[in-house]
């Protein structure tokens, strides 16, 4: 059987195909960035590549689950919500963990979750953009560095600039007088990242998320800010373990294709008892 | 001539104003402040002291002298920018290809006699319609070449150099006898950088004082000003002297400010000059539900692919900067009439009409001023307190 889960973020489209055998197996990744085109067809792309790296076809797919805001995604079964996705998706990367950190373009998540899981408990952050994705983003464009160098330029450096503002848009000013002031390009990343770890290390602690957490979304791949997070929590009272699996990105797109396997497992079920509950 | 020198040095522009000694304006200077806050203070000064010179020519000296000194300014900007970005492409052949044509279309913003809009925006603003159809064709990404020009731009912003007003007058024929020489009698400096300007400290102000200041001279009787600027937001109560009673001030948060408007006309991929008048061109304004500016710029998204008009959606945006000055003018106290609307943001028209809107439906019968030179305000309110302290000695 194939599971398809499509996690529509507020920066890209991450869509993973699985086959069920035994285990879940991976049989496709895809990721694709807006870069201003409608989301729609944004993902009808990505679903189409990734199907095509997958050898499949659409009528091959047991159940498409759409999650994030894959509302508008066709061809889709049935959609789940993003946490729930999430912590399914950083179960599978680690069967250990027992807390989600996802942090993405706009927003960062804190999840508890349990061995099976299911979600026990969350904080996330709501206003405002101080410390997403989209904030680091930002910054490098400003300070000319391809967002793939950010993190490894971050944990090469002596040296942290502090950072004064929180707003991600004032920020850059902030930055533009480091750059005058002579400061060099990874003390300011790692300032940046120092900065985003403080937030989300006080969100996981309020959220209480307990170890080992699984790190997701977007930020993951930044080893940037996974350094300095560990730096903040891993150490002292928290003693938190992070982890951050190379799929990281995809944890979303993966959980809602695992849940979707569920689903269409019981409504294979169900159909043989004349499809009683289907959506139950 | 004696001249009063203020400076106001903001978080995104520099304003630069010369009074008389009647506190009359004899020339002003506006530059993108940048990083280099020093050669900021130099440029909008030279700007100011090359306007008040050729302010006090008879016409049509001056006239031509301000048209010939744009010209003269924006062609040698153009020709450092264009050097610039060159060498910065110099490890890239097919990128070299790509800048130079780049300025081969900017070329015409040599001849271009509109000071209205800085250069670094005239040439964004160009660069942004010229730019993709030149990297495709020299085969270079387009980022590469923005970039490349992006650094170049902050490398000329650094670039203290001006021209010398005389230089131009001897170009234009002006005869030495008909020259009128300004001298700085005396200077004060107020604004977000205030205390990295080249003055002694005596030399330096309060910005809510300034503020103040230059709102009652404008228009004397002034009793509450909002200031929307590039990076913040101030609310500040006068009494029926002119004295500040009270104020209230955002600078921690982008949302409200200038610079909101201006991550949105990015996020629209707009102009700036062209959002005020999309703006008035809406019938139905949004409701904008994000205050966060990110946030923001990730709803108008949203609403475009639900298919709202732009011009509804940028008229919320308009409004929502609006409904936050007046958070910040409650907690400030209130608004009481007249109220002088000063600051960069006080020149778009879809704001102020939006202001003018709200006030009368939350407040009764507000007299809403605004001035022609509202983003000067906070510099010649220091430069008013350059005269006063010479008038006192």
């Amino acid at each position: 059987m194939l599971t398809v889960g499509i996690d529509v973020g507020s920066a890209a489209v991450k869509v993973a195909v699985l086959r069920h055998a035994v285990a879940p197996e991976t049989a496709a990744l895809e990721v694709e960035r807006y870069r201003r085109r409608p989301a729609a067809s944004v993902v009808t792309h990505a679903l189409d590549a990734a199907l095509a790296r997958a050898g499949a076809r659409t009528e091959d797919v047991a159940y498409i689950a759409t999650t994030g805001e894959g509302d508008l995604a066709p061809r889709r079964h049935g959609h789940f919500y993003g946490m729930t996705s999430h912590a399914r998706g950083a179960l599978l990367l680690e069967p250990r963990a027992r807390g989600v950190l996802d942090c993405g373009a706009l927003h960062a998540r804190a999840i508890r979750i349990d061995a099976r899981g299911r979600v026990l408990g969350y904080r996330m952050t709501s206003q405002c953009a101080s410390g997403s994705g989209q904030f680091v983003e930002n910054i490098a464009r400003y300070l000319g560095v391809a967002l793939e160098d950010v993190g490894r330029l971050s944990l090469g450096s002596d040296s942290a600039e502090p950072v004064s503002s929180i707003c991600a848009v004032l920020a850059e000013t902030d930055v533009i007088n480091m750059v005058a002031r002579g400061v060099p390009a990874p003390a300011i990343l790692r300032g940046i990242h120092r900065s985003i770890a403080g937030r989300l290390s006080k969100l996981l602690r309020l959220a209480g998320v307990e170890s080992p957490i699984v790190v997701t979304g977007g930020m993951a791949a930044d080893e940037g800010l996974i350094g300095a997070l560990r730096d903040q929590v891993a150490t002292g009272k928290l003693g938190l373990e992070i982890v951050a699996p190379e799929r990281a990105v995809f944890a979303g797109a993966l959980g809602a294709a695992l849940w979707g396997a569920h689903r269409a497992a019981r409504v294979q079920g169900d159909s043989r008892k004349e499809m009683l509950h289907v959506h139950g | 001539m004696r001249a009063f020198l203020g400076v106001d040095l903001g978080s995104t522009t520099t304003k630069a104003v010369l009074l008389d000694e009647k506190g009359g304006i004899l020339g002003r200077g506006l530059t993108n402040t940048r990083a280099n806050f020093e050669t900021a203070c130099a440029v909008a000064r030279a700007e100011a002291l090359a306007d008040a010179r050729f302010g006090l020519l008879a016409e049509p000296a001056r006239s031509g002298a301000r048209r010939a000194y744009h010209r003269a300014e924006r062609g040698r900007r153009l020709e450092h920018l264009r050097a610039r970005t060159l060498l910065l492409a110099d490890d890239d052949a097919r990128l070299q290809v790509a800048a130079s044509r780049l300025f081969e279309a900017l070329a015409k913003l040599a001849s271009a006699e509109d000071g209205a809009v800085s250069f670094r925006d005239a040439v964004a603003e160009a660069a942004a319609t010229a730019a993709e159809a030149v990297a495709t064709a020299a085969g270079v990404p387009y980022e590469r070449l923005m970039s490349a020009l992006e650094r170049a731009l902050v490398a000329d912003e650094a670039d203290p150099t001006a021209l010398d007003p005389d230089a131009v007058l001897d170009e234009i024929g002006v005869p030495a006898g008909e020259r009128v020489p300004v001298d700085v009698a005396a200077q004060s400096g107020t604004g977000y950088g205030r205390h990295r300007l080249p003055f002694a400290p005596g030399e330096i102000r309060s910005e809510i004082l300034c503020h103040g200041l230059g709102a009652s001279h404008a228009f004397p009787g002034t009793r509450t000003v909002l200031d929307i600027g590039g990076q913040d937001t101030k609310a500040i109560q006068l009494d029926e002297r002119g004295l500040v009673t009270s104020f209230q001030m955002n600078d921690r948060c982008a949302a409200g400010c200038g610079r909101y408007l201006g991550y949105v006309a990015e996020e629209l991929g707009v102009g700036l000059p062209d959002l005020a008048p999309l703006a008035l061109s809406a019938h139905c304004p949004s409701r904008i539900n994000s205050t966060c500016t990110v946030f923001a710029g990730a709803e108008i998204r949203e609403r475009l692919a639900l298919g709202e008009r732009r011009e509804d959606v940028v008229a919320g945006l308009h409004r929502a900067i609006v409904l936050r000055a007046l958070g910040l003018l409650a907690r400030a106290g209130g608004v009481h009439s007249p109220l002088t609307f000063s600051g960069g943001v006080a020149r778009n028209e879809a704001v102020v009409r939006s202001l003018r809107d709200e006030l009368s439906r939350h407040y009764r019968d507000v007299a809403v001023n605004v001035s022609t030179d509202s983003i000067f305000n906070g510099a010649v309110g220091a430069a008013l307190f350059a005269l006063r302290e010479t008038a006192a000695c």
